[in-house]
């Protein structure tokens, strides 16, 4: 889980083991290690240490931890809080940030509480740091309940595949993070199959207290059609719209993906700055829906 | 191991305890841990005091006498160790329990904790009741993130490759002002020094580590600079008039003026900036939308479907 710290991680913990100690006397050792991420064991040798810092000269350091209670006494010299680092202090304006944006409609009066500790932290820097989430905090915290809970939620989705807007009830069954994005995969009753949805697409969601979900696990087997495309023009910008279902570089490429209406509609989009060179099924269903659609303007 | 932390705890006391100056003689008599020959001990000052500056903790050097510069003298200022935030209230830690969590598992992860540390060592406890509860995240595991961060507070030029518009790998070198999220890419403005202009990156176009250049506090960062204003979408001016097929294309629908509303269509008005986005989004829909206006949008969608088909016939 914790990966071992090196030689000065474990010093900055040391450093910082004594303020925060200071004003949590009396601290059991369990919640202590917690607090900074570490198992007990570490923490014990980073005390261990730490008690036999110092020298007469300066501070002799009285550390108290075999009770399983951590206090300390005698500690002038580090019993100050250190100075926040330039990427400690941006860590927390994203954060700020992210949540100044993203509070629900009935809790706007924390934007002006966020604004002045962005300002009281920043140091100059609030202003070269800026974020938008990328979808809100809310949905995901409402599907994670539900994923807690085991209860199905109801959603409206706008379809990756064709912009529609469906109301559907899904049964989650978990959630996870790619290209910097996050996804749920769940049980749609709609689809009456699992399906795989982005969190920045669903636009509402609610948890159906009273309809226990079944659990499912996943099966993982959205069906794959392999497809050759070649890319003609705009090359990057053709590449990232083809999102991470791509393989191979130069101007042919493999696109993987389980739907043949989504690839389609992406090698239209393109407007012949790619083309679809095998399969055969493939090149004939895009030909036939730009034809259908070239129709209508004629 | 163990040694090599305590020395740097030691070196902190007592260079931070200290209201002279001390002298590297000072030093060795009275930390434990440095041995060895003259030499190797010099070497393991010069070390710790580097892995001191990673720390954010700023070793000073300074003279005993301004007449005698040969003997230098080390001392840690008290006020730049410690933090100049006295004051912390329990919603303002509550917010920033909330602002660290946002990392999990993401690349400042360890740094996030490490800040909500310190400030909750100010002294109140947070009061959690006082949030809502949310759950914004932060997805960023590129490690150049990280580097980027550093060069922008050292203000210090970076050079990395980037991958161009037609898929080449270029050397781009800037002087990097900002960084941020938007959309769930991350960008990093800055001045391009060859292109000598404010210009906006991709992380995940960069191709390369970062690698940083010459020294630190080589630029300023103009004053007028702002991140939010570089990822703000730029005002879009123009406006098509669009034919939709009730029900579908949602997200088109929810960025236009609904001018008519038929049985089948709805008519609509939606702002554009370029054609050729104006072009891609409509035909994504395929026969959902038809544009009905501007004729020279509508004339180029009808020549690209054309291209489409003897592309796939």
């Amino acid at each position: 889980m914790v990966k071992k710290s090196t030689p000065t991680e474990k010093a900055a913990r040391m450093l910082d083991l004594v303020p925060f100690i200071s004003a949590h006397q009396g601290i059991a050792t369990e919640e202590l290690a917690e607090q900074f991420g570490i198992s007990v064991a570490e923490l014990l040798s980073d005390l261990n240490a730490l008690w036999m810092c110092g020298d007469d000269r300066f501070d002799l350091i009285d550390l108290e931890f075999e009770s399983g209670y951590v206090s300390i006494r005698n500690a002038q010299t580090l019993n100050h809080v250190r100075n926040l680092s330039s990427q400690e202090i941006v860590a927390i304006l994203l954060g700020l940030d992210l949540i100044s944006k993203d509070l629900p409609a009935d809790r706007m009066d924390l934007r002006d509480d966020i604004d002045a500790l962005r300002s009281k932290l920043g140091k100059g820097l609030e202003r070269v740091i800026d974020a938008t989430p990328a979808n809100s905090g809310e949905i995901l915290a409402t599907i994670k309940r539900a994923l807690l809970s085991g209860r199905k939620v109801e959603i409206d989705y706008v379809s990756a595949t064709d912009g529609a807007l469906t109301k559907r009830i899904i049964n989650p069954i978990e959630c996870y993070v790619a290209d910097n994005r996050d996804f749920l995969v769940a049980y749609c009753e709609l689809a009456q199959a699992q399906r795989t949805f982005r969190i920045d697409r669903i636009n509402r969601a609610t948890v159906l207290e009273n309809v226990v979900a079944e659990r499912v696990i996943s099966t993982q087997s959205d069906a794959t059609l392999r497809a050759t495309v070649a890319i003609l023009s705009n090359a990057r910008r053709s590449r990232e719209s083809l999102g991470n279902f791509v393989s191979g570089g130069g101007q042919q490429v493999e696109v993987s993906t389980y739907s043949l209406s989504w690839l389609a509609r992406t090698i239209i989009a393109s407007g012949g700055a790619m083309k679809v060179l095998a399969p055969e099924e493939s090149r004939s269903e895009i030909a036939h829906l730009a034809a259908r659609t070239l129709a209508m303007y004629r | 191991m163990s040694r090599k932390s305590e020395r740097l705890v030691n070196l902190t006391i007592a260079l931070l305890g200290t209201k002279r100056w001390l002298t590297k003689a000072q030093i060795f008599l009275a930390v434990d841990g440095y041995e060895g020959e003259p030499e190797a001990k010099e070497r393991m000052f010069e070390r710790d005091k580097d892995d001191l500056r990673n720390l954010g903790i700023e070793i000073e050097v300074g003279s005993f006498d301004p007449l005698f510069e040969d003997e230098a003298g080390y001392r840690i200022r008290p006020d730049s160790y410690r933090s100049n935030i006295t004051e912390i209230s329990s919603r303002e830690l509550s917010l920033i329990n909330l602002a660290t969590s946002v990392w999990q598992g993401a690349v400042l992860d360890s740094t996030a904790l490490s800040a909500l540390i310190k400030l909750k060592s100010i002294g109140i406890d947070s009061d959690l009741d006082a949030i809502p509860s949310i759950e914004p995240t932060i997805h960023v595991s590129d490690e150049n993130f990280a580097s980027i961060v550093d060069a922008i507070a050292e203000r210090r030029t970076i050079s990395f490759t980037y991958l161009s518009q037609e898929l080449v790998e270029q050397q781009r070198v800037i002087e990097p002002y900002g960084a941020g999220t938007k959309g769930g890419y991350w960008y990093v403005a800055g001045l391009d020094l060859d292109r000598k202009d404010i210009r906006l990156f991709r992380l995940d176009r960069i191709g390369s580590e970062i690698s940083p250049q010459g020294r630190t506090s080589s630029y300023q960062i103009p004053s007028d600079f702002s991140m939010s204003t570089q990822l703000a979408s730029p005002r879009k001016t123009e406006l098509a008039t669009l034919k939709v097929r009730r029900g579908k294309a949602e997200k088109i629908i929810s960025a236009s003026q609904i001018v008519d509303t038929g049985d089948e269509w709805l008519v609509v008005e939606y702002p554009f900036l370029h054609q050729y986005e104006l072009l891609t989004d409509v035909l994504w829909h395929l026969d959902d939308i038809e544009i009905v206006k501007p004729t020279a949008a509508r004339a180029a969608i009808i020549a690209l479907l054309g291209q489409v088909v003897s592309a796939h016939g």
